[in-house]
């Protein structure tokens, strides 16, 4: 239905979660959800189709598009959760030391503005061990921007999100979970999708430093996340209370069944094969 | 032997059946033995002749002359004329008036009104007699969800059509006080459902609060249900019904009310009055937690006694060939009514709780409908063990939710067979079954008409702009692919042109090299 249904590999996340072949997903009869946020679950300005589904992470999500005239919302949860349910368990021999830190990220018509040189030396003042930073793969091809990180530590990339069902890492959740579990703490300068799946995968959380601002942001938004969520805020907040929020965020508890999910998707066997 | 008293009406036949049905008959076969009996108004023989199997007589009194005939023919002594017209005074024991007080007078002479009518039939009764009265309720269920209005009436026996502008009392306690100030104390009272005609259920005001308010208003939507199958209302009666029981207003809202009051002195004996009858041909009574059923009476409500709710049980007091109806006996099963729980997390989107009332039920009840089982904790079991096995169950549901009109957590399955499918596969259950199971149908409520109606509107709009923005993508697409194309054209085309130009090249210079060579 729409190329951010591919985004992150999230509908082969759940391909593979319904047995059907996760190199290639049949097409989902609405738009899913692709990264948390405070919307009705869609990125602003998304051209959707009216009157179709889209498949939200939560019941507050859910409640939130519903206010927003946006009456075909149904809960499946986030794709990052299904993985976890067919994921290989993490390897206990495997230590997890440090932080896997986020920075903030823009995207192909948003860059984002802020000082990533006195972030970097906020992020190290305050972790306890050593960094990986994480970098969008915005930053990430941005030869400036990341050899400041490379500069501060490890620097990583889960690879590329995929745009119009071109060059999608379909294995970008599979890495990020990799990634995740190697580390003690997960850390961004805004609460955002990898917080949460940090969070899902055991990391204790912080969100701290110059949250820095997309270009023509809603400056409002930000402040009202820290508002709405001051448990997932600050550089040691309680991991217990953190958890709670952060798996009601994920839609932890709304995660259909494989048969009830190909219902939904449309990938029951007769609709695949229409 | 008919006497016509006066006032009888040669050629009337009623327009509206007599009152009656299995749970009347229960009540009136209760009264004391061995009395005088005068049965006022149109009463269904069966009832007629269960008080006859008791009674020491029996008197009949109907304004139709040719009802007078048909009754005559069954034995009982028949008065045939209007109510002014009853002269005699303190002349039974029981009076019975289960069909209520507006079909007494006939057209001929004085019209009583309600207080009026009970002031002559007081008249009639031996001191210490007992009076078993109906009341119906103006603003019953049965009158809420009637698409017809009273007092418009068309029907020939509507010749004064008052309605709610009658004087009679308009709620239970008034009842009962209407009665005590004519001196007739109450030593019983009843909420009847769905219909005053032949109610399928009643219970007291004390069973209706203290009693198991979930399984009464599970009976009362049950009872509704059935009255109401497929026939034209305003809206769904059995939500108003089990909405009124569950919210306390069971009595408020019942379709009639049932008193047995006596005259002074009280008598000796006590009556066996039920806290609930149920049962529309078998009869189940429901009784608190006791050594016996059916309580001796001292005042309104008695029979229920004070128990706290819980551990009440049922047993059967008339049963009917043909049905096994053992189950029935034994505790009544404790918790809310499946088919309420399940429309409630619907729209509360609750999907945790959906799953899992979908699952515990289709493991522990499959063969059970929604609105036959009660869910307390996890334990699931049949409200009714007498009803066979259904099939289809959780497509039933679906029916239910679509045809309702009911929010739900997946707004995409807009049909039945839709939302069946996303039902079965949320219940973890791998196959729909192919063939639909057809139960008794729904109300047909306009208030749901509309609500699909509504739906309806939404659905073309939003189709309608779909195709738009389909059509919007299309052109966009096709710009897309125009572009694409001619870019193919061009390269494909210079290469081409510049490798023909080659070959074409080299081809002269061979030929000139050849002809240079001749």
């Amino acid at each position: 239905m729409h190329h951010g249904n591919h985004f992150y590999g999230h509908a082969h996340v759940l391909a593979e979660y319904c047995g059907l072949d996760p190199e290639d997903p049949p097409r989902i009869n609405g738009y899913l959800q692709h990264g948390w946020n405070v919307s009705d679950g869609l990125g602003t300005g998304t051209a959707y189709a009216p009157g179709r589904t889209i498949f939200v992470w939560s019941e507050q999500t859910r409640r939130r598009a519903w206010s927003m005239g946006r009456r075909q919302a149904t809960v499946v949860g986030a794709p990052f959760l299904y993985l976890l349910t067919f994921a290989a368990p993490p390897d206990p021999a495997q230590p997890r030391e440090g932080t896997i830190w986020y920075p903030f990220h823009g995207w192909e018509n948003q860059g984002v503005r802020g000082d990533h040189r006195r972030l970097i030396e906020e992020i190290l003042a305050t972790e306890p061990g050593p960094v990986t930073f994480c970098l969008y793969w915005h930053e990430f091809r941005n030869d400036r921007i990341r050899a400041e990180y490379e500069k501060a530590g490890r620097v990583i990339c889960h690879g590329y999100r995929g745009f119009q069902w071109r060059d999608t890492e379909t294995r970008f959740l599979h890495n990020q979970l990799a990634e995740l579990r190697k580390h003690r703490r997960v850390a961004s300068n805004r609460l955002s999708s990898a917080v949460l799946y940090g969070i899902a995968t055991g990391c204790e959380p912080a969100v701290y430093g110059d949250p820095m601002y997309l270009a023509e942001e809603h400056l409002p938004t930000a402040d009202r996340i820290r508002r709405q969520w001051p448990e997932l805020h600050g550089t040691n907040p309680d991991p217990a209370e953190a958890y709670v929020s952060a798996m009601a965020e994920l839609g932890d508890g709304y995660l259909a069944s494989p048969g009830e999910l190909r219902a939904l998707l449309g990938w029951a066997d007769d609709l695949v094969a229409a | 032997m008919i006497e016509l008293i006066g006032g009888e009406m040669p050629a009337w036949t009623e327009d509206r059946p007599p009152v009656g049905g299995a749970l009347l008959t229960e009540l009136a076969g209760r009264l004391p033995a061995g009395s005088d009996v005068l049965l006022a108004g149109p009463h269904a023989p069966e009832l007629i002749d269960a008080v006859a199997a008791r009674a020491a007589s029996v008197t009949c009194l109907v304004r139709s002359q040719p009802e007078a005939i048909e009754l005559d023919r069954r034995g009982p002594t028949v008065l045939c004329g209007s109510l002014a017209k009853v002269t005699a005074a303190d002349r039974y024991d029981v009076v019975v008036a289960l069909d209520g007080l507006d079909r007494l007078c006939s057209v001929e002479g004085p019209q009583y009104d309600w207080m009026e009518g009970l002031q002559a039939l007081k008249r009639v009764l031996r001191p210490g007699g007992t009076l078993l009265l109906a009341l119906e309720n103006e603003l019953g269920v049965h009158r809420l969800v009637d698409p017809a209005t009273v007092t418009s009436a068309q029907s020939d026996s509507a010749w004064r059509p008052l309605g709610e502008f009658d004087t009679k009392p308009g709620n239970p306690t008034r009842f009962a006080e209407r009665l005590a100030a004519e001196g007739l104390a109450v030593d019983w009272l009843g909420a009847a459902w769905p219909v005053p005609q032949a109610p399928t259920m009643i219970a007291t005001p004390n069973a209706l609060r203290d009693g198991p308010v979930d399984a009464l208003a599970a009976a009362a939507a049950g009872a509704v249900g059935r009255a109401y199958a497929g026939k034209s209302v305003l809206s769904d009666p059995r939500r108003l019904a089990a909405a009124a029981v569950r919210g306390g207003l069971g009595p408020e809202f019942a379709a009639a009310w049932l008193a047995v009051a006596h005259r002074a002195p009280r008598p000796a004996t006590t009556l066996p009055l039920p806290a609930v009858l149920l049962g529309d041909d078998a009869v189940v009574e429901l009784a608190p937690p006791g050594p016996r059923f059916s309580a001796p009476s001292g005042g309104p409500g008695a029979g229920s006694g004070t128990a706290p709710a819980g551990g009440w049980v049922r047993r059967v007091v008339r049963s009917v060939p043909g049905r096994d109806l053992s189950a029935l006996t034994g505790p009544l099963p404790a918790g809310r009514l499946l088919e309420e729980l399940l429309l409630g997390a619907c729209l509360r989107h609750d999907l945790p709780v959906i799953r899992r009332l979908l699952t515990g039920w289709t493991a522990a009840l499959p063969a059970a409908t929604a609105d036959n089982v009660v869910v307390h904790q996890d334990t699931y079991a049949l409200l009714d063990p007498s009803v066979p096995a259904q099939t289809d169950v959780l497509r039933r549901f679906a029916a239910t939710v679509i045809g309702g009109g009911y929010a739900h957590p997946w707004p995409a399955a807009n049909d039945v067979p839709a939302l069946s499918v996303i039902l079965h596969a949320a219940a973890g259950l791998e196959d729909v079954p192919g063939v639909p199971a057809a139960g008794p149908p729904p109300p047909d409520s306009r208030r749901e008409h509309e609500e699909q109606l509504r739906a309806l509107r939404r659905q073309l709009s939003e189709a309608a702009s779909r195709v738009q923005w389909y059509e919007r993508e299309l052109d966009r697409r096709d710009t897309e692919l125009r572009k694409a194309r001619m870019q193919i054209a061009t390269f494909s085309g210079s290469i081409g042109y510049r490798a023909a130009k080659l070959g074409y090249r080299w081809v002269g210079k061979v030929r000139d090299h050849l002809r240079k060579g001749q």
